[in-house]
């Protein structure tokens, strides 16, 4: 039987057809359908998050100073989700859009994982790993090389802060080392701390009770955006829109621009950027003279006051004004009037977020209309609350070397002669740096950004040329960080026992104890343990000023009989205990004056400060910068905001490229075309242009303080740099 | 269209599972109150496992959101000038009639939507989902959002992904959930208790939660216990494009009549409405 | 393209009958072998080369810990929050063996490679599901009142650990889809599918919304 080609294709046929029909009559075809579609439904690429025991941790947030109570979910070791903690007083369940992101900080690639010594050049984020042990005595060997030569006052330290055991601590190793250059950070805080030092001899930080006010006057503070404890500022807000559109405590904004306060206040007077002041003193002059004022307050509980009642009815007419603001006297006359008849009246200060210093004698005008209706520290009103630092810590030995460097001036001048008011000036470092590269053979950074958050960017970075030696504690590769020579990383703050005092525009101060949420994820260490270690190591003196024996115990003391409530609760709620004091500023000061010739630079340049976008220590998390808006950051550009006046006027399009230039720098931003913002001025938003971090932020935009110089306060010494003069060109 | 109130509705079942309550789940957002700060956006990435990128990290045609907040201006020159934020989740539209005519459901070829009659909640399948997209051209809010790309998370940041929420891959689409995986979670508890029935505190949404200025109430429209059934009456109340017949289950607040009327498209007779983006 | 036999055109009628029948059944046959081949293939040899196998990483005796600690629940409890703790960690074991209570190679395997250096035990779950799907045990075991073995079988009873079969396409255990490949159960836990939920859902008016089961 031969097998011939027909029958060869028969069998073929068959035979398929037979494969096809048995396998059909087998589960095979259906099975691995089905089998397909999981294995296509599961890619082992996407991620599978483990299950497990859900718990609970509750502690504070400190990714800005606002200081929210937060609980951490957790699921078996891993933290999941960071929600408020209801009940808190300080934010009571609510959170911002940064600390719902803190988990991005906690677990991003930004997180230095373990002390980290610079390789190539600074700037270049290359980092190689090495052990604390190396760390640490490559900081005491340079340290101690200073000290050898006599020089201790050659080192500074900069904090965001001075307040809480940490920032103390680094402010003691400083003493004990020789050096009078601790610098703390400044804010608008600080400049109503120095305003009621005027008062009461001493300096008491101001607090708001937005929650009891009945009429709040804002003068161009981000209420609903980040002013003060922002969620917090945000929930008093929301109480008042609890009206359903009738009655309830009237918001009424005064800013050039149409913040998102100003666009949810009852009534928005855009002044001419800078006349601020000029304004609350016109109202003030309407107040005095129609007699609407608290005289019981004014004569019993102030000072001062005919000779600034002269002053101001002399200069700050409403016609006067009138001219100097853009608002119109009549208008002056009716807001004064609604002002000062309202029941609980509450003038609110702090431009912005209240991160800038301001002009003091813009927040004397504001604080002294708080002071006419005689709201303070009454319900509704401002609390003037106690500015206690110490902690009860044994007095510092110092030795001779010692001595002799404290005996130097401090280098950013605060407290001397030109500056008597002023405990810190950070942003007067860059230049005298600058001028005297050797002034600085050592820099201490904790917890703070100053490569970017210092005006004059550009000058910051020279200096920071000039330094020979930077050490960073920070828990991120930010600005700073990426542009020292050695990282010692702190534990982040979910990781970490901390106090956290409380945030200064509450009316009713709370005390925070932050608790680990988490063990620490990498090789990080307290930097208050780190600080410790170097001093003992530097020995003598120095050591001897340091007889703790770490931390957490230092901690633990220090809190002494509330540890215990503290540790159970996670808050103490403190009485504010200062008087409630006023004096009033009676010299006349014209208006702080703007950088650059406005022949050159016709516009006026302002920041802008985002709820959305971190513009202090921390970097935006991506999940905050996923959530601006496409007319404020597009593909790696910013937006600044312009009237479409002025894009006309200077021939810029909405949308498109143009130059961005200031006496201070100069930079290619993109036109938003926007109604909310007065012609002639130009609003920039803080917080992008990064140098740290990576990717997700670095690049992305331009700083906004490269453009912005310094411009002391005459009184405060503290920058009242508000703005400064610009000019746009379509690129 | 009438909007139907079933009341308070307990249904018995047979055999041995016990009864349970019928909900309809919505929201009240109270536009007066919200500030446009973003928290309720970020809760919500930070719930629901969402992905983000480097390059165009805010760029919204290739966006990847669930809550998302919008901006409108009244489109009056400065200083009239005037600017409503709306935080926009999904509608959970409940159509009309027996049938549920939900636009993405009906629209969906993979059978990846589904109505909950005893929720309200309209739910995605991630694993059914072929892409095709229909469903997005299908709503009319905008609320359904594609993965173009892989989920990628920067080294280490996948240890703080939600074990409570699926992560999509490429090629799926995805929308506001109402966080029904917090549903899951209550339910579980209530059962541990021997309890079917949830009270309004356990089951709420992230972005309600974190919502600072409490602009957002969640819970049941149908429960006379529950905040948003007094709040979806107000007579500032109103819902976006009504007049389509999604039958949505967010109802908005806003004293500002410019606002209510952005809320919807109007033609020819029915006067101008104002919409500005 | 075949040339005929000189022989069978010769003899025509009767022989050329034989030749077109005996080539008809060419086809017929290689049809019948290969249906019975494959079919052998789909029935027989798919489901071997289907499924890989790993054993346990202990070799743990169900019986006995029942004996000893009660019931289920002793091991595999629920938590407060109702979530259920599943497969015990660790921490579970550590409360008895925390040194050998005995002689088996298996307890000393298991506290010098998991106790002591403090591992958990990389169990290979035969009920695992995909991510896509949400599962409550206070549902069933709480309010249906369902006892274990209806879904889990009597894995309670078992003196060793079954070796873990998996799908080599889909990575999930064989009990999934089920022993029998053709997917025939005859007891509740033979299967479980999500048409297996379904079914049970079906028949006990129990919600059949999709994200009551998914996630």
């Amino acid at each position: 039987m031969k097998l011939d080609r027909r029958a060869f294709i028969e069998i073929l046929v068959g035979a398929g057809l037979g494969a096809g029909a048995g396998i059909t009559f087998s589960p095979l075809p259906w099975k691995l359908t089905d089998d397909i579609s999981i294995w296509t439904q599961n890619w082992p690429w996407v991620p599978v998050p483990e299950d497990g025991r859900v718990s609970h941790a509750s502690t504070i947030c400190q990714a800005c100073p606002g200081n929210c109570g937060i609980t951490v979910r957790k699921v078996k070791d891993r933290a999941v989700k960071i929600e408020g903690t209801d009940g808190y007083p300080v934010n009571d369940g609510g959170i911002c859009p940064l600390g719902a992101a803190g988990l991005q900080l906690l677990y991003g690639p930004w997180r230095v994982p373990g002390p980290v010594r610079r390789v190539g050049k600074r700037g270049a984020g290359k980092w190689e790993q090495i052990s604390w042990d190396q760390a640490i005595s490559e900081v005491v060997s340079r340290l101690s090389a200073l000290r050898n030569q006599n020089k201790p006052e050659t080192v500074t330290c900069l904090a965001s802060s001075d307040r809480g055991t940490v920032a103390q601590l680094f402010a003691r190793f400083m003493t004990a080392y020789g050096s009078p250059n601790f610098i703390g950070g400044v804010s608008a805080d600080d400049t109503s701390r120095i305003a009621m030092s005027l008062a009461q001899g001493e300096r008491a930080s101001v607090g708001f009770d937005l929650e009891n006010a009945g009429f709040i006057l804002s003068f161009g503070s981000g209420i609903i955006e980040g002013w003060g404890s922002p969620v917090r500022s945000i929930q008093a807000y929301g109480k008042w829109r609890s009206h359903n559109g009738n009655g309830g405590p009237t918001l009424v904004q005064i800013e050039p621009r149409m913040s998102n306060t100003a666009a949810k206040a009852d009534k928005w007077y855009p002044v001419k950027p800078g006349t601020e002041a000029a304004l609350a003193l016109g109202l003030a002059h309407v107040i005095i003279k129609e007699s609407l004022y608290d005289t019981g307050f004014v004569q019993s509980a102030s000072s001062d006051f005919s000779e600034w009642r002269e002053m101001v009815l002399d200069r700050y007419a409403p016609e006067d004004v009138s001219r100097t603001t853009g608002v119109s006297a009549k208008e002056i006359t009716k807001l004064a009037r609604s002002f000062a008849k309202a029941e609980r009246p509450l003038a609110v200060w702090g431009r912005g977020k209240g991160t800038a210093p301001g002009s003091l004698y813009e927040c004397m005008a504001i604080l002294s209309l708080n002071a006419l209706v005689g709201n303070m520290n009454q319900s509704g009103g401002i609390w003037v609350k106690s500015d206690d630092n110490d902690m009860g810590w044994p007095r510092i030995p110092q030795d001779v070397v010692a001595e002799n460097g404290l005996s130097k001036a401090r280098l950013d001048g605060a407290g001397t002669d030109a500056y008597p008011l002023a405990k810190y000036r950070p942003d007067a470092l860059p230049k005298v740096i600058n001028e005297k590269p050797d002034v600085v053979q050592a820099l201490l950074v904790h917890d703070a950004d100053p490569y970017y958050t210092l005006l004059d960017s550009n000058e910051v970075a020279k200096a920071f040329e000039q330094i020979p030696f930077i050490v960073s504690f920070s828990s991120y590769f930010n600005d700073t960080a990426a542009h020292a020579d050695l990282i010692l990383p702190n534990h982040n703050y979910l990781e970490r026992w901390e106090d956290v005092p409380s945030p200064a525009s509450l009316a009713r101060p709370v005390f925070g104890l932050a608790k680990p949420a988490i063990s620490p994820q990498f090789a990080t260490r307290y930097a208050a343990d780190t600080v410790m270690t170097i001093a003992k190591k530097l020995g003598g003196a120095v050591s001897d000023a340091f007889p703790w024996k770490d931390y957490p115990s230092l901690l633990k003391q220090t809190l002494g009989e509330n540890w215990g409530a503290l540790k159970k609760s996670g808050y103490m709620e403190q009485r504010p205990e200062r008087p409630g004091r006023f004096a009033f500023y009676s010299k006349f000061q014209e208006p702080i004056e703007l950088q650059g010739s406005s022949y050159v630079y016709p516009l006026t340049m302002i920041p802008v400060e985002l709820i959305r976008l971190a513009d202090r220590t921390v970097g935006n998390p991506p999940f905050c910068t996923k959530s601006l808006e496409e007319t404020e950051l597009k593909g790696g550009d910013l937006f600044v905001q312009v009237n479409p006046k002025t894009c006309f006027d200077y021939g810029l399009a909405d949308g498109k490229h143009a130059l961005l230039e200031t006496p201070k720098g100069k930079a290619k931003v993109l036109v938003h075309a926007s109604e909310g913002i007065m012609p002639g001025v130009v609003g920039i938003p803080k917080g992008l242009g990064h140098t740290g971090y990576d990717d997700y932020l670095a690049g992305k935009g331009v700083n906004a303080n490269m453009f912005l110089g310094v411009v002391d306060d005459p009184i405060s010494g503290l920058p009242a740099t508000w703005g400064i003069r610009a000019r746009m060109v379509s690129v | 269209m009438k909007e139907e109130d079933l009341g308070h509705r307990v249904t018995q079942h047979h055999g041995e599972s016990a009864q349970s309550t019928t909900y309809k789940f919505g929201m009240v957002i109270d536009l007066d109150k919200c500030t446009g700060c973003g928290a309720c956006m970020v809760a919500c990435m930070a719930e629901n496992n969402i992905p983000f990128r480097k390059d165009d990290i805010n760029d919204k045609l290739v966006h990847n959101y669930w809550m998302r907040v919008y901006k409108i201006t009244n489109g009056l020159p400065f200083p009239d000038n005037e600017v409503c934020y709306i935080p926009r989740p999904c509608m959970h539209c409940e159509g009309s009639g027996h049938h549920h005519n939900t636009p993405c459901l009906s629209v969906c070829p993979a059978t990846v939507v589904d109505y909950d009659p005893e929720t309200g909640i309209v739910s995605q399948i991630y694993t059914r989902c072929f892409g095709c997209r229909y469903c997005m051209a299908a709503c009319p809010y905008h609320v359904r959002v594609f993965n173009w790309w892989d989920p990628k998370w920067p080294e280490g940041m996948e240890k703080y992904l939600s074990p409570d929420v699926s992560p999509r891959m490429r090629g799926v689409v995805e929308k506001c959930s109402f966080c029904y995986h917090r549903f899951q979670r209550a339910k579980d508890k209530a059962y541990a208790e021997e309890r079917a029935e949830l009270r309004e505190e356990e089951y709420q949404t992230a972005c309600t939660q974190a919502c600072p200025a409490g602009a957002i109430t969640f819970g049941d429209l149908q429960n006379p216990e529950h905040e948003v059934y007094s709040l979806k009456k107000s007579p500032n109340a109103f819902r976006l494009l009504e007049h389509l017949g999604t039958n949505p289950k967010v109802y908005y607040t806003s004293s500002r009549s410019w606002v209510q009327k952005a809320a919807d498209v109007y033609m020819g007779s029915q006067g101008k409405g104002v919409t500005h983006p | 393209m075949s040339t005929p036999n000189e022989k069978d055109q010769v003899t025509a009628g009767g022989e050329q009958e034989r030749v077109s029948n005996w080539r008809f059944l060419i086809p017929v046959i290689a049809f019948g072998v290969s249906f019975v081949i494959f079919l052998g293939i789909g029935w027989i040899a798919f489901p071997k080369f289907l499924y890989s196998e790993k054993e346990q990483p202990l070799d743990f005796n169900h019986q006995l810990h029942v004996d000893e600690m009660g019931d289920c629940e002793a091991c595999h409890y629920f938590r407060d929050d109702g979530s259920y703790a599943g497969i015990p960690t660790i921490d579970n074991c550590i409360m008895c063996h925390e040194f050998p209570m005995g002689e088996d190679p298996e307890e000393l395997k298991l506290v010098d490679e998991y106790i002591t250096p403090g591992k958990e035990i990389p169990w290979l779950v035969y009920s695992r599901q995909p991510d896509c799907v949400f599962f409550s045990h206070a549902a069933h075991v709480r309010m249906a009142g369902m006892d274990c073995m209806t879904c889990h079988g009597s894995i309670g009873e078992s003196e060793h650990s079954k070796p873990y079969q998996y799908n080599i396409l889909t990575g999930y255990s064989r009990d999934i889809w089920g022993h029998s490949i053709a997917g025939f159960k005859k007891n509740p836990w033979d299967s479980m599918k999500m048409d297996d939920c379904a079914e049970c859902h079906e028949e006990n008016g129990v919600s059949q919304g999709c994200f009551v089961c998914h996630k």
